[in-house]
Protein backbone atom coordinates (compact mmCIF):
# COMPACT_ATOMS: atom_id res chain seq x y z
CA UNK A 1 0.00 0.00 0.00
CA UNK A 2 0.64 3.40 -0.78
CA UNK A 3 -0.07 7.34 0.10
CA UNK A 4 -0.68 9.17 -3.71
CA UNK A 5 -0.67 12.36 -4.81
CA UNK A 6 -4.51 13.09 -5.54
CA UNK A 7 -3.72 14.87 -8.53
CA UNK A 8 -0.53 12.92 -10.53
CA UNK A 9 -0.31 9.84 -8.76
CA UNK A 10 2.80 9.77 -7.96
CA UNK A 11 3.70 7.35 -4.71
CA UNK A 12 4.30 10.05 -1.70
CA UNK A 13 4.56 7.50 0.99
CA UNK A 14 4.86 3.87 1.03
CA UNK A 15 5.75 1.58 4.46
CA UNK A 16 7.79 -1.09 3.44
CA UNK A 17 8.77 -4.30 5.67
CA UNK A 18 11.26 -4.41 7.75
CA UNK A 19 12.66 -1.23 6.13
CA UNK A 20 15.59 -0.52 9.07
CA UNK A 21 16.87 -3.99 9.02
CA UNK A 22 16.74 -4.62 5.66
CA UNK A 23 18.59 -0.97 4.30
CA UNK A 24 21.25 -1.74 7.46
CA UNK A 25 21.67 -5.53 6.18
CA UNK A 26 22.21 -4.65 2.27
CA UNK A 27 24.69 -2.02 2.73
CA UNK A 28 26.64 -3.88 4.88
CA UNK A 29 26.28 -6.70 2.26
CA UNK A 30 27.17 -3.89 -0.06
CA UNK A 31 30.48 -2.74 2.00
CA UNK A 32 31.67 -5.99 2.06
CA UNK A 33 31.40 -6.91 -1.70
CA UNK A 34 33.30 -3.62 -2.17
CA UNK A 35 36.48 -5.10 -0.66
CA UNK A 36 35.94 -7.80 -2.70
CA UNK A 37 35.24 -5.65 -6.20
CA UNK A 38 39.02 -4.18 -5.08
CA UNK A 39 41.11 -7.08 -3.46
CA UNK A 40 40.47 -9.56 -6.29
CA UNK A 41 40.77 -9.64 -9.93
CA UNK A 42 38.20 -7.62 -11.61
CA UNK A 43 38.70 -8.01 -15.00
CA UNK A 44 41.96 -9.73 -16.94
CA UNK A 45 43.32 -8.94 -20.45
CA UNK A 46 45.60 -11.06 -21.80
CA UNK A 47 47.26 -9.98 -25.09
CA UNK A 48 50.29 -11.77 -26.36
CA UNK A 49 51.22 -13.31 -23.31
CA UNK A 50 51.26 -10.11 -21.34
CA UNK A 51 48.40 -9.89 -18.63
CA UNK A 52 47.05 -6.28 -18.02
CA UNK A 53 44.66 -6.00 -14.50
CA UNK A 54 42.18 -3.22 -14.41
CA UNK A 55 39.49 -2.25 -11.60
CA UNK A 56 36.77 0.78 -11.69
CA UNK A 57 39.37 2.91 -9.32
CA UNK A 58 42.17 2.02 -11.79
CA UNK A 59 40.13 2.74 -15.17
CA UNK A 60 39.58 6.24 -13.34
CA UNK A 61 42.93 6.25 -12.38
CA UNK A 62 44.02 5.58 -16.28
CA UNK A 63 42.30 8.84 -17.55
CA UNK A 64 44.20 10.37 -14.76
CA UNK A 65 47.18 9.23 -15.78
CA UNK A 66 46.78 10.50 -19.54
CA UNK A 67 45.63 13.59 -18.19
CA UNK A 68 42.46 13.83 -18.86
CA UNK A 69 42.06 14.27 -14.52
CA UNK A 70 38.53 16.15 -14.84
CA UNK A 71 37.04 12.67 -16.75
CA UNK A 72 39.23 10.14 -14.55
CA UNK A 73 37.89 12.63 -11.52
CA UNK A 74 34.38 11.91 -12.58
CA UNK A 75 34.55 8.33 -13.09
CA UNK A 76 35.92 8.28 -9.84
CA UNK A 77 33.06 9.74 -8.03
CA UNK A 78 30.53 7.87 -9.84
CA UNK A 79 31.72 4.17 -9.42
CA UNK A 80 34.06 4.52 -6.51
CA UNK A 81 33.17 7.41 -4.36
CA UNK A 82 29.61 7.43 -4.64
CA UNK A 83 28.46 4.14 -4.39
CA UNK A 84 30.86 4.20 -0.98
CA UNK A 85 29.03 6.81 0.71
CA UNK A 86 25.74 5.50 -0.07
CA UNK A 87 26.21 1.94 1.38
CA UNK A 88 28.28 3.84 3.97
CA UNK A 89 26.34 6.33 4.94
CA UNK A 90 22.64 4.34 4.83
CA UNK A 91 24.70 1.54 7.48
CA UNK A 92 25.74 4.76 9.29
CA UNK A 93 22.28 6.06 9.66
CA UNK A 94 19.93 2.69 9.68
CA UNK A 95 22.13 0.70 11.98
CA UNK A 96 22.00 2.96 15.06
CA UNK A 97 18.36 3.64 13.83
CA UNK A 98 17.05 0.35 14.94
CA UNK A 99 18.02 0.90 18.18
CA UNK A 100 16.03 4.45 18.06
CA UNK A 101 19.58 6.20 18.28
CA UNK A 102 20.70 9.13 15.46
CA UNK A 103 24.14 8.50 15.36
CA UNK A 104 26.30 12.01 15.21
CA UNK A 105 25.62 13.87 11.80
CA UNK A 106 23.01 11.60 11.15
CA UNK A 107 20.91 14.11 9.57
CA UNK A 108 23.65 15.75 7.61
CA UNK A 109 24.99 12.35 5.87
CA UNK A 110 20.72 11.49 4.98
CA UNK A 111 20.91 14.94 3.83
CA UNK A 112 23.66 14.33 1.16
CA UNK A 113 22.57 11.08 0.50
CA UNK A 114 19.80 12.26 -0.91
CA UNK A 115 21.66 14.29 -3.22
CA UNK A 116 24.36 12.03 -4.01
CA UNK A 117 22.21 9.32 -4.72
CA UNK A 118 21.71 10.04 -8.91
CA UNK A 119 25.20 10.48 -9.24
CA UNK A 120 25.80 6.63 -8.28
CA UNK A 121 26.25 4.85 -12.04
CA UNK A 122 27.66 1.24 -10.84
CA UNK A 123 25.25 0.00 -13.35
CA UNK A 124 26.08 2.09 -15.80
CA UNK A 125 29.73 1.11 -15.83
CA UNK A 126 28.77 -2.54 -15.61
CA UNK A 127 27.10 -2.48 -18.99
CA UNK A 128 30.18 -0.02 -19.95
CA UNK A 129 31.99 -3.28 -19.43
CA UNK A 130 30.29 -5.60 -21.64
CA UNK A 131 30.53 -3.24 -24.13
CA UNK A 132 34.42 -3.37 -23.67
CA UNK A 133 34.45 -6.90 -23.81
CA UNK A 134 32.85 -6.82 -27.28
CA UNK A 135 35.23 -4.34 -28.55
CA UNK A 136 38.48 -6.49 -27.43
CA UNK A 137 36.80 -9.82 -28.23
CA UNK A 138 38.79 -10.13 -31.44
CA UNK A 139 42.26 -8.62 -30.19
CA UNK A 140 42.75 -10.13 -27.13
CA UNK A 141 41.34 -13.03 -24.19
CA UNK A 142 39.64 -10.91 -21.48
CA UNK A 143 38.87 -12.74 -18.06
CA UNK A 144 36.77 -11.87 -15.62
CA UNK A 145 37.71 -11.99 -11.93
CA UNK A 146 35.60 -12.63 -8.63
CA UNK A 147 36.29 -8.67 -8.32
CA UNK A 148 33.78 -8.35 -11.56
CA UNK A 149 31.27 -11.00 -10.19
CA UNK A 150 31.23 -8.86 -6.93
CA UNK A 151 30.67 -5.60 -8.90
CA UNK A 152 27.39 -7.37 -10.11
CA UNK A 153 26.28 -8.51 -6.99
CA UNK A 154 27.05 -4.99 -5.56
CA UNK A 155 24.73 -3.33 -7.92
CA UNK A 156 21.99 -5.79 -6.88
CA UNK A 157 22.64 -4.79 -3.11
CA UNK A 158 23.13 -1.26 -3.92
CA UNK A 159 19.43 -1.30 -5.54
CA UNK A 160 18.08 -3.04 -3.07
CA UNK A 161 19.19 -1.09 0.24
CA UNK A 162 18.54 1.72 -1.05
CA UNK A 163 14.83 0.71 -2.59
CA UNK A 164 14.64 -0.83 1.72
CA UNK A 165 13.49 2.26 2.99
CA UNK A 166 11.13 5.14 1.70
CA UNK A 167 12.49 8.71 2.30
CA UNK A 168 10.17 10.02 4.47
CA UNK A 169 10.08 7.32 6.78
CA UNK A 170 14.00 7.61 7.35
CA UNK A 171 13.46 11.29 8.09
CA UNK A 172 10.13 10.41 10.37
CA UNK A 173 12.66 8.03 11.92
CA UNK A 174 15.48 10.27 12.41
CA UNK A 175 12.78 13.30 13.78
CA UNK A 176 11.91 10.92 16.78
CA UNK A 177 15.32 9.52 17.48
CA UNK A 178 17.69 10.12 20.48
CA UNK A 179 20.82 11.30 19.54
CA UNK B 1 -11.84 10.12 -3.20
CA UNK B 2 -11.37 11.96 -6.01
CA UNK B 3 -14.69 13.13 -6.36
CA UNK B 4 -14.02 14.61 -2.81
CA UNK B 5 -11.26 17.00 -3.87
CA UNK B 6 -11.71 17.60 -7.49
CA UNK B 7 -9.51 20.64 -7.36
CA UNK B 8 -7.28 19.82 -4.61
CA UNK B 9 -5.64 22.16 -2.03
CA UNK B 10 -2.12 23.51 -3.13
CA UNK B 11 0.57 24.03 -0.28
CA UNK B 12 1.45 27.19 -2.40
CA UNK B 13 -1.92 28.83 -1.86
CA UNK B 14 -1.28 28.65 2.09
CA UNK B 15 2.49 29.13 1.86
CA UNK B 16 3.52 25.71 2.99
CA UNK B 17 6.94 24.28 1.41
CA UNK B 18 7.83 20.57 1.40
CA UNK B 19 11.55 20.43 2.02
CA UNK B 20 13.52 19.63 -1.15
CA UNK B 21 16.10 17.06 0.88
CA UNK B 22 13.73 15.64 3.41
CA UNK B 23 10.02 15.77 2.12
CA UNK B 24 8.87 17.71 5.82
CA UNK B 25 6.02 20.31 4.96
CA UNK B 26 6.55 23.75 7.05
CA UNK B 27 5.58 27.05 6.41
CA UNK B 28 7.99 28.82 3.75
CA UNK B 29 8.41 31.75 5.93
CA UNK B 30 10.28 29.96 8.50
CA UNK B 31 13.06 30.09 6.00
CA UNK B 32 14.96 26.76 6.93
CA UNK B 33 13.61 23.29 7.20
CA UNK B 34 13.06 22.36 11.11
CA UNK B 35 13.85 19.41 10.62
CA UNK B 36 16.94 18.67 8.08
CA UNK B 37 18.03 22.70 7.90
CA UNK B 38 17.86 23.10 3.78
CA UNK B 39 16.63 25.88 2.83
CA UNK B 40 12.86 26.05 1.99
CA UNK B 41 11.61 26.91 -1.04
CA UNK B 42 8.03 27.04 -2.34
CA UNK B 43 9.58 25.82 -6.00
CA UNK B 44 12.69 25.43 -6.85
CA UNK B 45 14.53 28.51 -7.10
CA UNK B 46 15.12 30.03 -10.42
CA UNK B 47 13.77 26.56 -11.90
CA UNK B 48 13.16 27.50 -15.85
CA UNK B 49 16.08 29.88 -16.00
CA UNK B 50 18.70 27.10 -14.41
CA UNK B 51 17.55 24.24 -16.90
CA UNK B 52 17.56 26.81 -20.00
CA UNK B 53 21.15 27.89 -18.98
CA UNK B 54 22.23 24.31 -18.42
CA UNK B 55 20.49 23.16 -21.77
CA UNK B 56 22.55 25.51 -23.90
CA UNK B 57 25.35 24.35 -22.05
CA UNK B 58 24.64 21.16 -23.12
CA UNK B 59 23.84 21.86 -26.62
CA UNK B 60 26.87 23.40 -26.80
CA UNK B 61 29.02 21.01 -26.03
CA UNK B 62 26.81 18.06 -27.94
CA UNK B 63 28.99 19.08 -31.07
CA UNK B 64 32.51 18.82 -29.81
CA UNK B 65 31.53 15.49 -28.01
CA UNK B 66 30.45 14.18 -31.29
CA UNK B 67 32.96 15.57 -33.81
CA UNK B 68 36.28 15.11 -31.38
CA UNK B 69 37.63 11.86 -31.21
CA UNK B 70 36.63 10.18 -27.70
CA UNK B 71 40.15 7.86 -28.18
CA UNK B 72 43.22 7.43 -30.18
CA UNK B 73 44.18 4.22 -30.83
CA UNK B 74 47.97 3.65 -31.48
CA UNK B 75 49.26 0.22 -33.10
CA UNK B 76 52.78 0.12 -34.28
CA UNK B 77 53.15 3.43 -35.79
CA UNK B 78 49.75 3.84 -37.21
CA UNK B 79 47.39 6.41 -35.16
CA UNK B 80 43.41 5.76 -35.38
CA UNK B 81 41.55 8.41 -33.46
CA UNK B 82 37.54 7.14 -32.76
CA UNK B 83 34.91 9.20 -32.65
CA UNK B 84 31.45 8.03 -30.83
CA UNK B 85 29.48 7.38 -34.15
CA UNK B 86 32.68 5.80 -35.24
CA UNK B 87 32.30 3.10 -32.74
CA UNK B 88 29.00 2.93 -33.79
CA UNK B 89 29.24 1.83 -37.61
CA UNK B 90 32.45 -0.17 -36.22
CA UNK B 91 30.00 -2.52 -34.40
CA UNK B 92 27.43 -2.52 -36.77
CA UNK B 93 29.37 -3.35 -40.12
CA UNK B 94 31.30 -5.80 -37.59
CA UNK B 95 27.84 -7.37 -37.77
CA UNK B 96 26.95 -6.85 -33.62
CA UNK B 97 23.34 -4.84 -34.46
CA UNK B 98 22.41 -5.12 -30.42
CA UNK B 99 25.22 -3.74 -28.77
CA UNK B 100 25.42 -0.68 -32.01
CA UNK B 101 21.66 -0.09 -31.17
CA UNK B 102 22.08 0.15 -27.26
CA UNK B 103 25.36 2.79 -28.04
CA UNK B 104 23.58 4.46 -30.59
CA UNK B 105 20.39 4.97 -27.90
CA UNK B 106 22.49 5.84 -24.91
CA UNK B 107 25.17 8.23 -26.87
CA UNK B 108 23.35 9.84 -29.49
CA UNK B 109 19.36 9.17 -29.10
CA UNK B 110 18.73 9.83 -24.84
CA UNK B 111 21.03 13.28 -25.00
CA UNK B 112 18.75 14.64 -28.13
CA UNK B 113 15.84 13.30 -26.72
CA UNK B 114 16.63 14.68 -22.90
CA UNK B 115 17.81 18.20 -24.60
CA UNK B 116 14.06 18.18 -26.55
CA UNK B 117 12.11 16.94 -23.54
CA UNK B 118 13.66 19.19 -21.45
CA UNK B 119 12.93 22.48 -23.83
CA UNK B 120 9.34 21.77 -24.43
CA UNK B 121 8.74 20.87 -20.78
CA UNK B 122 10.41 24.57 -19.96
CA UNK B 123 8.21 25.96 -23.15
CA UNK B 124 5.36 24.54 -21.20
CA UNK B 125 6.11 25.67 -17.58
CA UNK B 126 6.47 29.39 -18.94
CA UNK B 127 3.39 29.32 -20.56
CA UNK B 128 4.85 29.28 -24.40
CA UNK B 129 2.96 25.66 -24.69
CA UNK B 130 -0.20 24.43 -23.10
CA UNK B 131 1.12 22.54 -19.85
CA UNK B 132 -0.37 19.15 -20.17
CA UNK B 133 0.60 17.97 -16.77
CA UNK B 134 -0.31 14.30 -16.85
CA UNK B 135 1.69 13.44 -20.15
CA UNK B 136 4.84 15.57 -19.25
CA UNK B 137 5.20 14.79 -15.66
CA UNK B 138 6.01 11.23 -17.45
CA UNK B 139 8.24 13.05 -19.74
CA UNK B 140 10.16 14.17 -17.20
CA UNK B 141 10.23 11.13 -14.66
CA UNK B 142 11.81 9.56 -18.08
CA UNK B 143 14.22 12.20 -18.75
CA UNK B 144 15.49 11.62 -14.80
CA UNK B 145 15.40 7.69 -15.05
CA UNK B 146 17.20 7.45 -18.74
CA UNK B 147 19.78 10.23 -18.39
CA UNK B 148 22.97 8.38 -16.40
CA UNK B 149 22.82 5.80 -19.01
CA UNK B 150 24.40 7.82 -21.42
CA UNK B 151 27.50 8.14 -19.43
CA UNK B 152 28.58 4.08 -20.81
CA UNK B 153 30.52 5.47 -23.75
CA UNK B 154 32.77 7.52 -21.28
CA UNK B 155 33.27 4.48 -18.81
CA UNK B 156 34.05 2.15 -22.23
CA UNK B 157 37.29 4.70 -23.25
CA UNK B 158 38.24 4.52 -18.97
CA UNK B 159 38.27 0.35 -19.62
CA UNK B 160 40.07 0.31 -22.65
CA UNK B 161 42.57 3.05 -22.15
CA UNK B 162 43.53 1.24 -19.06
CA UNK B 163 43.66 -2.24 -20.08
CA UNK B 164 44.83 -1.60 -23.96
CA UNK B 165 48.76 -0.21 -22.78
CA UNK B 166 50.81 -2.91 -23.91
CA UNK B 167 54.15 -2.26 -24.70
CA UNK B 168 54.96 -0.94 -27.61
CA UNK B 169 52.33 -2.85 -29.88
CA UNK B 170 49.23 -1.41 -29.06
CA UNK B 171 48.06 1.83 -27.18
CA UNK B 172 44.80 3.65 -26.54
CA UNK B 173 44.52 7.16 -25.10
CA UNK B 174 41.95 9.40 -24.55
CA UNK B 175 40.66 11.95 -26.83
CA UNK B 176 39.45 15.61 -26.23
CA UNK B 177 36.20 14.28 -27.10
CA UNK B 178 35.54 12.36 -24.10
CA UNK B 179 35.30 15.45 -21.66
CA UNK B 180 32.99 17.15 -23.55
CA UNK B 181 30.71 14.06 -23.88
CA UNK B 182 31.17 13.60 -20.44
CA UNK B 183 30.25 17.37 -19.88
CA UNK B 184 27.00 16.48 -22.02
CA UNK B 185 25.62 13.80 -19.48
CA UNK B 186 26.35 15.97 -16.46
CA UNK B 187 24.95 19.17 -17.94
CA UNK B 188 21.69 17.69 -18.95
CA UNK B 189 21.81 15.64 -15.66
CA UNK B 190 21.69 19.15 -13.59
CA UNK B 191 18.97 20.52 -16.29
CA UNK B 192 16.60 17.94 -14.98
CA UNK B 193 17.47 18.13 -11.49
CA UNK B 194 16.85 21.93 -11.51
CA UNK B 195 13.27 21.33 -13.35
CA UNK B 196 10.83 21.50 -11.00
CA UNK B 197 7.52 19.74 -12.27
CA UNK B 198 5.26 21.33 -10.26
CA UNK B 199 5.32 24.21 -12.18
CA UNK B 200 3.57 22.60 -15.06
CA UNK B 201 0.61 22.11 -12.50
CA UNK B 202 0.99 25.72 -11.31
CA UNK B 203 0.79 26.64 -15.08
CA UNK B 204 -2.65 24.18 -15.36
CA UNK B 205 -4.72 25.80 -12.91
CA UNK B 206 -3.88 29.23 -14.16
CA UNK B 207 -5.80 28.21 -17.02
CA UNK B 208 -8.56 27.48 -14.45
CA UNK B 209 -10.22 24.65 -16.75
CA UNK B 210 -12.03 21.20 -15.32
CA UNK B 211 -9.80 19.01 -14.67
CA UNK B 212 -10.16 15.76 -16.69
CA UNK B 213 -9.25 13.94 -13.74
CA UNK B 214 -12.52 14.24 -12.15
CA UNK B 215 -14.28 12.73 -14.90
CA UNK B 216 -12.31 9.72 -15.70
CA UNK B 217 -12.40 6.31 -13.67
CA UNK B 218 -13.30 6.11 -10.39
Amino acid sequence: MAARCVRCHAVLYQNRPASLARASALSLASLLLMVIVYWFPFLTLEYNGILTRLNPAQAAWALYEQGDWPVGLGIGLFTVLVPLFMAGGLLYVCGPLMAGYAAPGARTIAKWMHRAEPWNMIEVFLLGVLVSLLKLWHMAHLEFGSGFWAFAALMLCMAGALAAIDRNELWDRLEVAKS
Amino acid sequence: MKKDCPKPSRGIEHGLAGCHSCGKVSPVSKGHCPRCGSHLHLRKPDSIRRTVAFLIAAVALYVPANLLPVMVVYEIGVTTPTTIVAGMIEFWKSGAYPIALVIFTASLLIPILKIVALTWLCAAASGKLHPSPWVLGKVYFLTELFGRWSMVDVFVVAILVGLVQVGAYTTIVPGPGVLAFASVVVMTMLAAMSFDPRLLWDRFDDLDVVSPDTKKDD
